[in-house]
């Protein structure tokens, strides 16, 4: 496990095959495809930054790199994917062997380019908020305070707009200094770029150029015209303070069996044309902050009447929600106006009920957003979160934009697709395989948005048949793969990261111990997770259940030692042990039961599982579960309902959630106050420990989770509950021990999983 | 910049008479069997001029009319007091540009409401061989003379006003109580009501309730009743006052949003007290700028509308707040809006567009939209072109349509204007500009809505902020009501045939006014539909249902009952000139959009000779065939007509948008100010000084003719609208200087500052001025007409009773006239 995480450390890649099956029909019978998990950004101080621009071999445009073969003398370099011998450049003329470039250095497979000369200028980033007005009061109150604080926190440098909206959009015009003034747009009608310019004056005394895209300053458009809606955060403090301060309830009356009219649509559109007049191609983000559904113009999602409730999964599955597709045709055509302009949609979705985050999921996805859910503007997921957005501090999220993510691998490797944050740019290349798995039929992406953590699930294909040739390349027995991201920094300027690795990769039946070592099983957990959110919302009449369950299975009798028909003599590798678990709690998780959570959630939830590294996602996937007692130390404990002991502590992280479960001895005692005694220090300490540890955690996460504190028996314990393993039900034959618990349910318990799985795998 | 210091507010006119008829000394020859005037003025006689043509060819021979000795109108001095029943009978009125007071003694005021004729033709077949028209004009809100009581409002409760229960007349004193007074028989479709048990009275010996002279619906012409819910669809609605300004790049750099502004600024004040009295304001160029002056904001908010085609109002509320919680913001707004648009470069203008945006602001109450424009209208819904430069270019064509370029390009303007009317919107459109803007389109808008143009061209910031400043000002301060329905009923016999002037009309009956003033006169035309009793009376009442600016709704009852006749003489003589001849300009103007002009000039001279032919004809003597005989009270008729034809309405040559806005003038125009728009007043100012005091202060107006022009005098010449001020070329300098405080006008500019300076000559030319502003509740904007000029060459122009290129002089217009006449006589 450890070396996968080293990998992991230098060059932000897991994958679940680190030896890969080399034929088209072995990748196919060991299940888990060959796939990797990148985070292209991943933070490590070693990767150097090197203040020149790549040499790329002349064929395939793949860049010089320590798997390049090197002939010192010819000053020649042989391009491992496509085999084609380039000359060195005049500027690489004192290259020898004890002269290298850092690119070639063995260590540095991962190496950032940076060439001010190539690159151009340092642009600010954008920042356009665009502020839900439909509110009772006391949720514009937290907003406007939450608003007050990140404006504060902004980049002096980067640029702001602001658009509120309710019944209308408007448009605040900060550079006017006189007055506060604002373009008002009917939220009914889709405002389309070419009437953002015609409308807001950016022709104002100059003739409209009659052909040829028009927008940012490059066309033509005055920088005063621009300046007008994006100023330097420094410049416009004061009135976006005063704006803020004044931000009100939409005026427009509702009656009392309506709800609010919310043009959210509209007001997304705008925004997305006026970053697209302003500043096209150059890093920008929407940061919406939403407190209800939209019920108004393009992209509603629910009639205003009351009497008729947000559509469920169940009015999904049963078509029986007549908004749903056209607002999520709407708002797929925002996303791709945004990525065509290289922008970022951020959703900062508050309200107790659902406000369209499943509708809003494409546009989200697609750019590269940040997606934060939360039951109010006041609660501290959505507080902290905001700030974390613009703190700097260890932990600050390195937002950068407008990126483009590219791909060579060696021939017989294929793209099928990224399940993540990113949009296929539709640049088809022999790399590209035929099957289509999320964002494909390309090799290369445009990332609007990314930070350190955005990760891509990449799925590969392997095109070598079987048959002879297959065993007659003993030279070559590796797969390299190289990739590409070209970003804006947050501080500005453009750079490109470049990583390159090689996997071994085995043919035919000898191998199968080779792929047994090679497999990282917290990997698979994670691209099975993405696999099968992604099947679920792809392929009509999906089962997951059905299809988890036969993955594991071939999985099992493929890599599992025993003798057949014999279940138990089943065992499993260590390398394999913990992936049947992962499994039984993925068919569990929130990405797969869908009907405990709305249509929002599940979206939201899924957007992080495709954006998150491995070890987050298996988190997501199978909690992980701490036990503070006086009788030992902190220690994990097994997710079952056995962990729970009346004078235990459990801290449980769900990556959502984490919640500090006392048991009912500790917590009687807490409610008696005895921490506070004195003699009691120890006591004290035990209450204080997972609190710190939740803490940590909650730190560096992002979205901030929400914590929850609660006592065994109460109600919030639900939130515990409901993630073990229920091994201890109301009907078990075995009743709990004294201070335990039973989970009331009729899910069956990982042992009858288990037990099931044998049974099947052996057959 | 303010008003200069001698801009007179103008309150209710004066009442000095300048057209009184005259009668003829010279030449006149009796009329047999002619009876004395029922009011006793002026003799019994028919002015005749001895005219001999010779039979054939020789027709220029004028020469034997003396000029002097043709019909002009006179100036009348004295206060007549006038009572409008007498005897219980109708009296006659007096002509209405002669000083009265009234006593309302059971007609109306006929400041409110006059008729062409004072006694009705029993017949159609009469009124037609007479070929006069039979018309009402009514002012509902007419000002009245300052020693006339006001109108007395009577409330009758819940019960609301008595009415007739068949034709819904309101009662008035002209209804006949019957049967111990069980039982009153309406005067207007003579049906018999049972008298409603409240207001039950006992009749006297001589036939009337007893009661009669306490209840003054029962003995005055003109009453007001309080509403009663039945006659409230909604709560009556508050004065709302919408100002919305033109801040396009030509309205800014021309000075003339700044102009505005100020004017608001200092009318607001003017505005009627009380928390009913509700403002907003927006300004626009290719987008809209609405301002929300709330109170808890600092400053007021700026909310932009760019979407033109499809426009909305961008809050429901705050946009239009009581006057008295946001005067300091506003006052501040207007201070600031000239330089915050100081630099604007939006050339366009979205002026329909910022109407329906304003519109839409103000739906849920309705009120007065204020709109002042600069430019052409070139954006957003109700866009217009640059109709004008087509038109002269097609002109090679031939001038065959060059009327539709006087009507509305389109339905757009016309749309807009009836859903603005529906809800209660009224559009005062003030036109600051420099060039062509449309005004057959535009005013269509203010004359649906029961508003009106006002026209200020060429725009000039420094002489015209007074004047928009002053037509601000008595627009929000004159008498007027809002939310208004008007009918007019008369007794069987007669229909109502049409109504003309502001005012929108969606049922044949009745005419929708979402405002009403002081100035508005509507005219109701009539028409046998059955034949009226010789010796009965025929009535008429005029009910007006409006909304006071103070909140209250109130029916307005203005009653005329007048004699009916079968003798045609009768007609002739106790027609009123000045009446029919506002009933000739009105017809003339409905005529110009839509006939050639032509064709309308010749329709006006024809009305003339048909009426005087039919006079001829029928009424006088056989034995003077050689004379163009009139009669005494329409011996003006034809001087009169000579002057619409040569008017700016009329005439061949002018810009376009003058005749329109003539047009949109003639349509709402009181009888007041009818004559002299066609018919200016000329007087002299070089010799004001040479005056006594006691004279009245209005010199005796001069004869519309340059024989009385010197090229040493300084003449102005006014009509209601403009005043010009002509100088002739042989000045005294030092005269020039006394009035204009510089000896010499070569290079000053046509539009003219008249300032004070310390002299007697300046201080009563001002005193002129001024008094003619308040006698035509109208700043006249002077200009300068300079001889040998093209600015004189206009001034002369207007002398009506020269011969001029475009048509015949005095003399010899009655010449034409006559020789019409004897031509059909034969």
């Amino acid at each position: 496990m450890a070396e996968f995480l080293e990998l992991e450390a230098q060059d932000g890649i897991r994958m679940p095959w680190n030896v890969i099956p080399g034929t088209k029909q072995d990748a196919a019978n060991c299940v888990v495809p060959v796939s990797a998990i990148y985070t292209p950004l991943k933070p490590n101080p070693v990767i150097p930054v090197l203040p020149y621009g790549p040499l790329r071999c002349r064929m395939c445009r793949s860049i010089l790199n320590p798997f390049c073969v090197v002939d010192y003398v010819a000053k020649i370099w042989v391009c491992p994917f496509c085999f084609q011998r380039n000359h060195f450049p005049q500027h690489y003329s004192s290259i020898s062997e004890s002269n290298l470039p850092a690119e070639l250095f063995p260590q540095y497979t991962t190496v950032e380019f940076m060439s001010t000369t190539e690159t151009g200028p340092v642009v600010p980033p954008v920042f356009l908020f665009v502020v839900d007005t439909c509110m009772i009061e006391e949720e514009i109150g937290y907003l406007k305070s939450a608003l007050a604080q990140a404006i504060e926190l902004l980049p002096d440098q980067s640029l702001v707009g602001f658009i509120t909206f309710g019944t209308y959009v408007q448009v605040h015009e900060l550079g006017f200094g006189l007055l506060p003034k604002s373009y008002v747009f009917k939220g009914m009608k889709e405002v389309t770029k070419d009437q953002i310019l015609e409308q807001m004056c950016f022709f104002a005394g100059k003739t409209k150029p009659t052909t040829g895209v028009i927008a940012g300053s490059r066309d033509g458009l005055s920088a005063e015209s621009i300046a007008r809606f994006l100023l330097p955060a420094s410049d416009c403090e004061f009135v976006l303070n005063s704006i803020i301060e004044e931000l009100q309830k939409d005026p427009w009356p509702v009656s009392a069996d309506q709800r609010a009219s919310r043009c959210t649509g509209t007001a997304l559109s705008v925004a997305a044309s006026l970053l697209g007049v302003c500043v096209p191609g150059s890093g920008a983000r929407i940061m919406a902050f939403i407190g209800g559904p939209s019920t108004e113009g393009p992209g509603s999602i629910v009639s205003k009447a009351l009497s008729e409730p947000i559509r469920s999964h169940k009015d999904l599955d049963k078509g029986s929600a007549p908004l749903y597709n056209k607002a999520v045709k709407f708002y797929e055509e925002i996303s791709k106006q945004l990525v065509h302009q290289g922008h970022v949609l951020d959703l900062f979705a508050c309200a107790l009920d659902q406000v369209g985050v499943a509708e809003m999921k494409v546009a989200v996805e697609r750019t590269g957003g940040i997606v934060v859910l939360a039951e109010s503007f006041g609660h501290s997921v959505f507080k902290e979160s905001l700030q974390r957005i613009f703190q700097s501090s260890d932990n600050d999220l390195g937002l950068s934009f407008n990126g483009i993510f590219e791909i060579n691998c060696s021939k017989d490797v294929k793209i099928q697709g990224i399940i993540g944050p990113c949009t296929s740019l539709e640049k088809k290349s022999p790399l590209s395989s035929d099957t289509v798995v999320g964002q494909g039929s390309t090799s290369a992406w445009k990332m609007c948005g990314l930070d350190r953590k955005t990760s891509i699930c990449l799925v590969f294909d392997i095109a070598k048949k079987d048959g002879p040739d297959a065993i007659n390349q003993p030279t070559s027995n590796q797969f390299y793969f190289q990739f590409l991201t070209y970003y804006q920094h947050h501080e500005g300027q453009m750079r490109l990261r470049a990583t390159t690795i090689s996997r071994r990769w085995v043919a035919g039946s000898g191998g199968v111990q080779d792929l047994i070592d090679g497999f990282d099983q917290e990997a698979a957990a994670a691209v099975m997770a993405r696999l099968v959110s992604f099947k679920m919302e792809a392929e009509a009449d999906f089962d997951p259940i059905r299809w988890l369950d036969r993955a594991l299975i071939s999985l099992c009798s493929k890599f599992g030692d025993y003798q057949k028909e014999t279940p138990s003599s089943f065992s499993l590798s260590p390398r394999l042990s913990l992936f049947p678990q992962f499994m039984f709690n993925l068919r569990r998780s929130q990405f797969v039961q869908v009907f405990n959570n709305s249509p929002d959630e599940t979206a939201y939830f899924r957007m992080m599982l495709n954006r998150e590294d491995v070890t987050n996602a298996v988190v997501m996937i199978q909690p992980s579960l701490i036990s503070y007692s006086f009788q030992s130390g902190p220690e994990p404990v097994l997710l079952d309902v056995t962990a729970i002991a009346a004078d235990r502590i459990l801290l449980l992280d769900s990556y959502f959630t984490i919640v500090i479960f006392h048991g009912i001895t500790i917590a009687q005692w807490r409610k008696a106050g005895y921490q506070d005694h004195e003699g009691h220090e120890a006591f004290a300490q035990l209450l204080q420990a997972p609190q710190e540890e939740a803490d940590s955690i909650i730190k560096e996460r992002f979205p901030v989770p929400r914590l929850v504190v609660c006592d065994q028996y109460g109600s919030q314990a639900r939130f515990l509950l409901a993630k073990l393993n229920p091994s201890v039900t109301y009907n078990s034959d075995n009743p709990a021990p004294p201070g335990g618990d039973v989970i009331f349910t009729d899910d069956v318990s990982f042992q009858v999983f288990m037990d099931h799985l044998q049974r099947l795998a052996v057959q | 910049m303010g008003a200069p210091a001698n801009a007179p507010s103008f309150g209710p006119p004066g009442w000095q008479g300048q057209a009184r008829p005259r009668v003829m000394s010279a030449g006149m020859q009796p009329m047999p069997g002619m009876l004395p005037n029922a009011h006793g003025q002026g003799m019994p006689s028919t002015p005749a001029i001895p005219y001999s043509p010779h039979a054939g060819a020789q027709v220029s021979t004028p020469s034997k009319i003396d000029p002097n000795q043709i019909p002009r109108p006179i100036a009348e001095t004295s206060v007549i007091i006038f009572e409008t029943r007498q005897g219980g009978q109708a009296a006659v009125p007096p002509a209405a540009s002669s000083e009265f007071i009234v006593k309302d003694t059971g007609n109306c005021n006929p400041r409110l409401m006059r008729c062409t004729l004072n006694q009705i033709p029993c017949t159609g077949d009469i009124l037609t061989t007479s070929a006069m028209p039979l018309a009402l004009m009514v002012q509902p809100f007419a000002l009245p003379h300052p020693s006339e009581e006001p109108i007395q409002l009577v409330d009758f409760g819940e019960m609301g006003p008595v009415r007739c229960s068949r034709c819904k007349a309101y009662i008035n004193p002209f209804m006949r109580f019957i049967d111990q007074g069980k039982h009153f028989i309406c005067n207007l479709c003579g049906f018999s009501n049972d008298t409603p048990r409240e207001y039950l009275c006992n009749l006297g010996p001589d036939g009337r309730r007893r009661d009669a002279d306490e209840r003054p619906e029962l003995c005055r012409g003109t009453v007001e009743f309080i509403a009663t819910k039945e006659f409230l669809v909604r709560d009556p609605m508050p004065a709302v006052y919408f100002f919305l300004i033109d801040v396009s790049m030509n309205a800014i750099q021309t000075g003339a949003t700044a102009a505005a502004c100020s004017a608001i600024s200092q009318a607001i004040s003017d505005l009627p007290e009380g928390p009913r009295t509700m403002v907003g304001i927006a300004t626009f160029d290719s987008a809209i700028h609405f301002y929300s002056l709330k109170r808890d904001q600092q400053q007021p908010l700026m909310l932009i509308v760019p979407d033109i085609q499809d426009v909305y109002t961008p809050l429901q509320t705050d946009l239009i707040l009581p006057i008295s919680e946001c005067r300091e913001n506003l006052e501040q707004l207007l201070e600031s809006i000239p330089n915050m648009f100081e630099t604007n470069r939006v050339g366009d203008s979205a002026f329909g567009a910022a109407m329906k945006a304003s519109f839409l602001a103000m739906k849920s109450t309705g009120g007065k939209l204020l709109v002042f424009q600069s430019v052409l209208p070139s954006a957003g819904i109700g866009s217009l072109s640059t109709r004008e430069a087509e038109g002269r270019s097609n002109i090679s064509t031939g001038d065959k349509e060059a009327h539709k370029l006087l009507q509305p390009v389109d339905k757009t303007l016309k749309t807009m204007a009836l859903e603005f009317a529906e809800y209660q919107v009224c559009v005062d459109v003030f036109l600051t500009t420099q060039s062509y803007v449309d005004i057959s389109s535009i005013s269509v808008v203010p004359s649906t809505t029961g508003g009106r143009v006002y026209y200020y061209y060429p725009f000039s910031a420094l002489s015209d902020p007074a004047k928009l400043f002053n037509d601000l000002r008595w627009n929000i301060s004159r008498p007027q009501g809002f939310e208004s329905v008007m009918r007019v009923r008369c007794s069987q016999g007669l229909q109502v045939q049409d109504y003309t002037g502001n005012f929108c009309r969606r049922v044949p009956t009745d005419i929708d006014l979402p405002a009403i003033d002081s100035d508005k006169t509507i005219m109701v035309t009539f028409k046998h539909d059955d034949k009226l009793q010789e010796n009965s009376e025929c009535a008429f009442q005029c009910a007006l249902l409006y909304t006071t600016v103070y909140g209250q709704r109130r029916i307005r009852v203005i009653n005329l009952s007048l004699p009916c006749t079968n003798v045609l003489s009768n007609l002739f003589r106790y027609a009123d000139l000045e009446t029919q001849f506002t009933y000739v300009v009105k017809q003339a103007a409905n005529a110009i959009p839509s006939t050639p002009l032509s064709q309308v000039r010749d329709q006006v001279t024809n009305t003339c000779i048909n009426i005087l032919q039919s006079y001829r004809k029928h009424c006088a003597s056989v034995s003077s065939s050689g004379q163009l005989i009139l009669p005494e009270a329409l011996k003006l008729l034809p001087l009169y007509t000579l002057a619409l034809i040569k008017s700016v309405g009329l005439r061949t040559e002018g810009r376009l948008d003058d005749r329109s806005y003539w047009v949109s003038i003639a349509s709402s125009i009181s009888v007041l100010l009818a004559i002299p728009l066609v018919f200016p007043r000329m007087i002299a100012l070089h010799d004001l000084t040479s005056r006594s005091d006691d004279d009245s202060l209005i010199p005796t107006p001069l004869t519309l003719n340059s024989e009385n022009t010197l090229d040493s005098g300084i003449y102005l010449l006014e009509n209601g609208e403009d005043g010009f001020v002509y100088v002739g070329n042989a000045v005294n300098p030092a005269t020039l200087e006394q009035i204009f405080g510089v000896s010499s006008l070569a290079g000053a500019p046509n539009l003219l500052v008249l300032e004070q300076y310390d002299n007697e000559l300046s201080r009563k030319v001002n005193d002129v001025v001024n008094e003619i502003r308040r006698q035509r509740c109208s700043y006249l904007r002077l200009r300068l007409c300079k001889h040998g000029d093209p600015s004189g060459d206009f001034f002369r122009s207007l002398l009506v009773e020269d011969k001029a290129p475009g048509g015949l002089s005095y003399v010899e217009f009655l010449v034409h006239v006559h020789r019409q006449i004897q031509s059909k006589m034969t």
